[in-house]
């Protein structure tokens, strides 16, 4: 090998890592220069969001966030919002996981046609499931409930909680549960002690997912809910028209709650991706 | 934690629960209007303060306001005690689903929106609660470009376009702003405003050649216009930021602009053109539907909406005007005052032509719309013959006549059944 091999080698190389740092950086700021931006407008008096161009250093003027301190309700709908996620979490889980393991380890009939319906539930725009969905809450008593918001959005969260958690299992070799099971266990047993451990992160992950699903859903919670509105449906409806000082404010309250609860459970979205513990 | 103690915990919490829902008796006041969240917190707590037990007022969006209302409406039991909205909103619904509120002793004090209220029947469907209507705003800077011999009060279409001209000239920029985006309300310009101003009517004239050549001066301004204005839909940011010098929108889509700088802007009546100074109101009216839990309640909270004093608060939480006679206070915001002078100057004017709202489409009222703003997206944002793109979606307009049998509406003449597109 001769010398000049040795330094392009190196060469190439260095390029290369200049080229991932370029690469990080650019998918780094594409997150967090708009969650920047966001937050330097929040902290702006209305006349510097509206002038051009923007400071890159936030002023700390708290007009806009005091307004929303002294907005009724945003308490309540900030709960509200936190119950109806949290119960479409397990439902979502408590309904997609065992139907994603049914998936990964039974053959039966109309399996095929079965993972093609699951996703049916997002083929339709809620829009037009709102109006019967509404008459009948009514007419059961599920509306304005955070139970029956919840069943809706586990609707919506289904599909993605059974195709997580079918390719999980997928990835869980039949055979350890095979070996458990000559070792004593019950088919129950090895599902617990076994499969259960291998999988919670990703199962967790697939939770996380339907908090997302149920936090972001706006028209379901605008028409199924009155009293006890959902964050979303209590803020999002009327930001649209709002004056721009106002919207930043309102989507950094949007956003942020959903950044803590995502940053808090970071590890398990870190499982799911197959990078470990960090 | 012993089982019995985990029991009672749980009892103890649902009682709780129990409880908070028992205490809320609140009249749910369902509305399309005052959604900005400053206009909603207005409401509540200048509006709605003053009456005497608790109001839940609930701005929504106008595709769940009404799947709200009509899944209570089939459902037969509501929650909703007074609806909130549009003309518009109230047309497009079916009239035995709304109470009749002519016995209820207050109306507004024209009779054209009272008669507009029954919307076709022989009763009060809704009440008119409070009006608006469109008009210009400029920022201060630009009145230096305006025309020689131009009266910004009193302005045609030719100096509006002469005055943009101008300002493009000096600046370099295009500064005409112009509601053209997703939610702007541009065809309320098209129907209110150029067409009257043009053609002396809406339907009967929408193919005729004056519509062409309003059409031709309606592409000469665009010219001018800021090409962005296909993202505009509020101008008042677009005057605040000064992407836009002069622009057309809806008085309340403006009154930020005035009341953050009203040393900045002016307001004034829209232009005029060969056949008078076309201008259009904006009408929002009450209802109550017919499952509302609590008549009573329901109607006692429409009479007090109806209050001069409300009225006056209403004015000043949403920019609205009143639609009962009233004595204005001298402590109205700069919003207020500068769009109730531009109001009052256009509909003053020697060569005022009054529009109406459209009347009698029912569900179609969002089609006859989509036809305006289909031809102008045609003709101005496609560049298609002007001729060609009226002769074609006259037949859209004529079946749309057609279908609901609507008669003519100001300033078309009147007709004898379903108005004709000529």
């Amino acid at each position: 090998m001769t010398a000049t091999d040795v330094s392009s080698g190196a060469a190439q190389r260095r390029s290369g890592h200049y080229l991932y740092a370029a690469s990080v950086a650019l998918l780094c700021a594409w997150v967090l220069v708009p969650l920047y931006f966001l937050l330097i407008n929040t902290l702006s008096s209305p006349d510097t969001v509206n002038s051009f161009p923007k400071p890159f250093i936030p002023e700390f003027d708290w007009g806009s966030l005091e307004f929303f301190a002294g907005y009724e309700g945003m308490l309540k709908a900030l709960k509200n919002s936190v119950v109806v996620a949290v119960l479409t979490m397990i439902m979502s889980i408590a309904v997609g996981a065992p139907a994603g393991y049914a998936l990964s380890r039974f053959e039966f009939r109309g399996k095929g046609l079965f993972r093609m319906l699951v996703l049916l539930t997002r083929a339709f725009p809620l829009p037009l499931l709102a109006l019967p969905l509404a008459v009948m809450f009514i007419r059961t008593g599920l509306d304005d409930t955070a139970i029956g918001l919840a069943l809706v959005h586990t609707t919506l969260a289904i599909p993605f909680a059974v195709l997580i958690t079918f390719s999980l299992f997928s990835g869980i070799p039949i055979e350890l549960e095979e070996a458990a099971w000559t070792l004593g266990c019950t088919r129950f047993t090895a599902f617990t002690k076994v499969v259960l451990p291998l999988i919670l992160p990703g199962i967790a992950a697939s939770a996380i997912f339907a908090f997302v699903i149920s936090w972001n859903e706006v028209f379901a919670a605008a028409v199924l809910t009155i009293e006890n509105r959902t964050l979303t449906a209590f803020l999002l409806a009327k930001l649209g028209e709002a004056p721009l000082h106002l919207k930043f404010a309102g989507g950094f309250i949007l956003v942020v709650p959903a950044l803590v609860f995502i940053f808090a459970v970071r590890k398990y979205l870190f499982a799911m991706w197959g990078i470990a513990n960090r | 934690m012993t089982l019995r103690s985990k029991f009672s915990g749980m009892a103890s919490g649902l009682a709780i629960l129990c409880a908070a829902a028992a205490a809320q008796a609140e009249t749910l006041f369902w509305s399309t209007q005052a959604r900005p969240v400053e206009e909603a917190q207005a409401m509540r707590e200048q509006v709605l303060a003053g009456y005497g037990s608790a109001v839940d007022y609930q701005p929504n969006e106008d595709g769940p306001w009404l799947t709200r209302l009509q899944a209570e409406l089939q459902a037969g039991k509501g929650t909703i005690e007074v609806l909130g909205a549009l003309h518009g909103n109230f047309a497009a619904m079916n009239p035995d689903d709304l109470v009749d509120l002519g016995d209820l002793g207050v109306a507004a004090e024209s009779a054209t929106f009272n008669s507009l209220a029954m919307l076709g029947t022989d009763q009060m469907q809704y009440l008119p609660w409070m009006q608006a209507s469109y008009i210009m705003a400029a920022n201060k800077e630009a009145l230096q470009y305006l025309p020689e011999g131009a009266d910004i009060n009193a302005l045609t279409y030719d100096q509006l376009i002469a005055w943009t001209a101008a300002v493009e000239e000096g600046t370099g920029q295009k500064k005409f702003g112009f509601p053209a985006g997703e939610k702007g309300l541009k065809h309320r310009f098209f129907q209110g405003y150029l067409y009257p101003s043009y053609t002396d009517g809406v339907v009967r004239t929408f193919a005729s050649d004056a519509a062409v050549e309003a059409w031709e001066k309606f592409r000469e301004l665009w010219s001018h216009t800021n090409p962005a204005s296909t993202n505009f839909s509020f101008l008042q940011e677009q005057l605040l930021s000064g992407d836009a010098w002069i622009v057309f929108d809806h008085t309340s889509r403006l009154a930020q602009a005035f009341n953050e700088r009203p040393d900045d802007f002016v307001a004034f009546p829209a232009p005029a053109g060969p056949t008078g100074r076309g201008f259009m109101p904006v009408l929002a009216g009450l209802a109550i539907p017919k499952t509302a839990p609590d008549m009573e309640a329901s109607k006692a909270l429409v009479q007090y909406m109806m209050q001069p004093e409300t009225q006056i608060a209403t004015l000043k939480a949403t920019n609205f005007f009143p639609v009962v006679p009233v004595d204005l206070p001298d402590d109205l915001p700069p919003a207020v005052k500068a769009s109730g002078d531009a109001i009052a100057k256009m509909s003053g004017a020697a060569d005022a032509n009054p529009g109406l709202l459209p009347a009698g489409l029912g569900d179609m009222g969002g089609d006859f719309n989509r036809v305006f703003v289909d031809t102008f997206e045609r003709i101005i944002l496609g560049g298609q013959d002007i001729r060609a793109v009226l002769d074609d979606q006259k037949s859209t307009l004529a079946g749309i006549m057609e279908k609901t049998g609507a008669p003519c509406w100001a300033p078309d003449a009147p007709s004898e059944g379903a108005c004709p597109v000529e």
